[in-house]
């Protein structure tokens, strides 16, 4: 006799459902309770799946701001405001364009002039972005020039840091969530659109766990950061502070994942 | 069956099918947007086009487990098989999800950059060298265009004009694109999310679709293949009426011996709509019906009645010393034989 | 970036020349082809995007159907052990993928101190 590859005999009972027919008595109930027990789980996966969803954190677009500072274009544009109705003075902004696109080409004609600049500030914490209007709306020489000159850079040191290399702008809350890896291409977006890199730390540095990155010699080190975004890594370099931001001088060949 | 194309064959339970498949996705989408979410402990919520994504991406890969496990939930027990009948519009359906997701993602992370959507798609993380930061994008992508293919090659068009065989081929790559999505997600949203939640829901899914698959496995078994230009079957009364043994032939292929009443004829196990096992069928009215699709053929020479046009191999079959034994070669589909009259058989 | 325009471009020349059978197949070789056909036209809008997608396959199988070189028996023969080992290949890529990603998650301890490496430069240092 030759091997039975299946042996239908066993299961003679079974109802025999065709599609094109009524459904069996015998499967009725089966199938109905499948039907509502599918829509049941789905509901409740759905629920479960949102309900805990991590916590995006508190960075957010909060509405239009204009200030008046020293504007410092490298690494990338920074405003240490002088006066504002809307910050403090001595804040550093990260400056950004619309969308994922940089401020570098609005801001270097003006470095270390004092300018007004005009936008949507975005923040999260220590943090502070703004996205500057386009052109001269965004900013503009300041229209009573006092003098005065961009903050000395002070010297904290050579650090081994941990943290997440994420997108400025991102990151301060202009999504949310603005950092991870599921975000990663889209913070490689920014970044090679010219969003400044910032580097959120594990760990606090002169009381700032935020340090916008920048290469060996104080200038952009995006090409070199973009294999590691959004994971943690350790970097080492020095540490500088151009008023009230922590500029991260980083040596890219230091740069590894943190285990 | 049909003997003209249609957009679609409706039929009552393929509506009951569909309506379900819709309450699925409606519950689902609605409840992860307006009760899931808001419970969510957040200091401020999420982007609403970051929450979609996750809605639409997340129901996607639930549905697409969904369909994965019918096949060997069938194979395990029977009852599951009409789950099959239909599994079609499932994955249309489970595509249009996906693909909703996908839009949601390009018009967000991919968006407000000078540089087109597709382009930044594909051009923006090309950290293809490492695991952590992979561009997990990429099997998304993937996924993506079987889920499209296959959708869009699911009319019955597609399976008479490539033959059951290469377009069940090309649907074997759902098996690629679903560990592609499990990729995709082990890549991307499982690394980043820190309450364990998805990860035990989703693990669990995924192992669901591993589990299965090894159980209905490990239940076929591997059949030997038959030797000889004759076959031995089974003694007429061995093979209880209007069921058919399956026989693995000498070229690999299998046959299904049927018995109805006092006749038995053989055909091809592989009807001619989609390949379905018809020795898992039964014999209606004269004609062997196949489990999946209620395609029918007549016991003596495997064609449709009137007015269909499938036809089936048939096979030679004699009676020696009181056993069916059936011919190793296959007749040309649609060739008449005369079934095997075993008057004996049907006072059992 | 330039890799990605070349791989749309790609894309791009694939869908046209899709396009092109798809008008081609579906006005004119489909009826030759294929009796069930005859004179049923709402459904060829539906086989539109398949024949996008995988016009080198409708190509290959329409050639085979006009020469009338198909092989009948071919019809019947699925590709079960394929299926068996596609099945089997999932079952072990699912726990592996899964087990290995868990792996690869970096959620140790997030408080990782900073080390300093050098004291700062006394001349740059402010007063």
């Amino acid at each position: 006799m030759s091997d039975p590859v299946s042996d239908p005999v066993r299961e003679r009972e079974a109802p025999f459902f065709i599609g094109w027919a009524t459904i069996p008595e015998g499967l009725r109930w089966f199938l109905g309770g499948i039907a509502i027990g599918l829509v049941v789980l789905l509901a409740g996966l759905s629920y479960l799946t949102a309900a805990t969803q991590d916590d995006p954190g508190d960075g957010a677009f909060m509405g239009r701001a204009d200030a008046v500072g020293l504007l410092q274009a490298a690494p990338y544009p920074i405003l240490h405001v002088t006066q504002s109705d809307s910050f403090a003075p001595g804040t550093a902004l990260m400056l950004t364009g619309n969308g994922k696109r940089g401020a570098q080409p609005q801001a270097d004609a003006f470095d270390g002039q004092l300018v007004a600049v005009s936008g949507a500030r975005i923040s999260r914490g220590d943090i502070i972005a703004l996205q500057l209007r386009g052109g001269e709306n965004g900013i503009s020489a300041a229209p009573e020039q006092t003098g005065a000159s961009l903050p000395q850079p002070r010297d904290l040191g050579r650090w081994r840091i941990t943290g997440e290399i994420c997108d400025g702008k991102c990151y301060s809350g202009a999504m949310r969530p603005g950092r991870g890896l599921a975000h990663k291409a889209c913070a490689n977006l920014c970044l090679i659109g010219g969003i400044p890199p910032v580097f959120v730390a594990t760990d606090k540095i002169d009381g700032t766990e935020f340090f916008m990155l920048a290469d060996q010699d104080g200038g952009p080190v995006t090409e070199h950061v973009l294999n590691h975004v959004a994971t943690l890594v350790e970097i080492e370099g020095s540490v500088e502070r151009h008023g009230a931001m922590a500029v991260f001088r980083i040596d890219p060949a230091t740069l590894r994942l943190a285990q | 069956m049909s003997d003209r194309y249609v957009p679609v064959q409706w039929n009552p339970n393929k509506w009951l099918y569909d309506a379900v498949l819709i309450a699925c996705v409606a519950a689902y989408i609605l409840i992860y947007l307006n009760l899931g979410n808001p419970a969510a402990d957040v200091t401020r919520p999420a982007d609403g086009a970051i929450v979609r994504m996750r809605a639409f991406g997340t129901c996607a890969f639930f549905m697409l487990t969904a369909i994965l496990c019918i096949g060997p939930l069938a194979r395990l027990d029977r009852r599951f098989l009409p789950l099959l009948y239909n599994r079609r519009h499932f994955g249309v359906i489970t595509a249009v999800v996906a693909v909703t997701h996908s839009t949601y993602v390009l018009n967000w992370y991919f968006a407000f950059s000078p540089t087109p959507r597709l382009e930044a798609l594909l051009g923006a993380n090309t950290s293809y060298g490492q695991l952590l930061g992979f561009p997990f994008e990429a099997f998304g992508v993937f996924a993506l265009i079987v889920l499209a293919i296959l959708a869009a090659t699911s009319h019955d068009f597609w399976l008479n004009f490539l033959t059951p065989p290469v377009w069940k081929r090309l649907h074997l790559m759902i098996y690629p694109a679903y560990a592609a999505v499990v990729a995709h997600v082990v890549l991307g949203y499982l690394q980043d999310t820190k309450n364990p939640a998805f990860a035990l829901v989703f693990g669990a899914a995924a192992l669901s679709v591993a589990g299965l698959h090894l159980a209905a496995h490990l239940k076929d078994g591997a059949a030997r293949r038959a030797k000889g230009a004759w076959i031995p079957v089974a003694r007429p009364q061995d093979i209880s009426d209007s069921r058919a043994r399956i026989v693995k032939m000498p070229d690999g292929r299998r046959a299904a011996v049927f018995r109805d009443g006092a006749r038995i004829g053989a055909v091809s196990n592989a009807c001619a709509h989609q390949n379905g096992p018809l020795g898992e069928g039964r014999v209606i009215d004269g004609c062997i019906t196949c489990p999946w699709h209620g395609f029918q053929y007549r016991l003596e020479d495997g064609c449709s009645p009137p007015p269909f046009t499938e036809k089936v191999p048939t096979y030679d079959l004699r009676l020696q010393d009181g056993v069916i034994e059936i011919a190793a070669e296959a007749n040309a589909p649609g060739t008449p034989v005369t079934p095997l009259d075993v008057p004996e058989a049907s006072d059992v | 970036m330039e890799s990605a325009q070349t791989l749309l471009m790609a894309g791009q020349v694939y869908v046209w020349i899709g396009l092109a059978v798809a008008v081609v197949f579906l006005g004119w070789g489909l009826d030759r082809i294929d009796a069930k056909g005859h004179g049923s036209w709402m459904f060829r809008p539906l086989l539109v995007p398949g024949v996008i997608l995988i016009w080198p396959l409708v190509l290959w199988r329409w050639q085979v159907l006009a020469r009338e070189n198909d092989n009948l028996q071919n019809r019947h023969r699925p590709p079960l052990t394929t299926q068996r080992l596609m099945g089997l290949g999932l079952v072990l890529a699912i726990p592996v993928l899964i087990a290995g990603a868990l792996l690869l998650r970096q959620d140790g301890p997030l408080e990782r101190p900073a080390v300093m490496l050098e004291t700062a430069a006394e001349t740059s240092s402010n007063e």
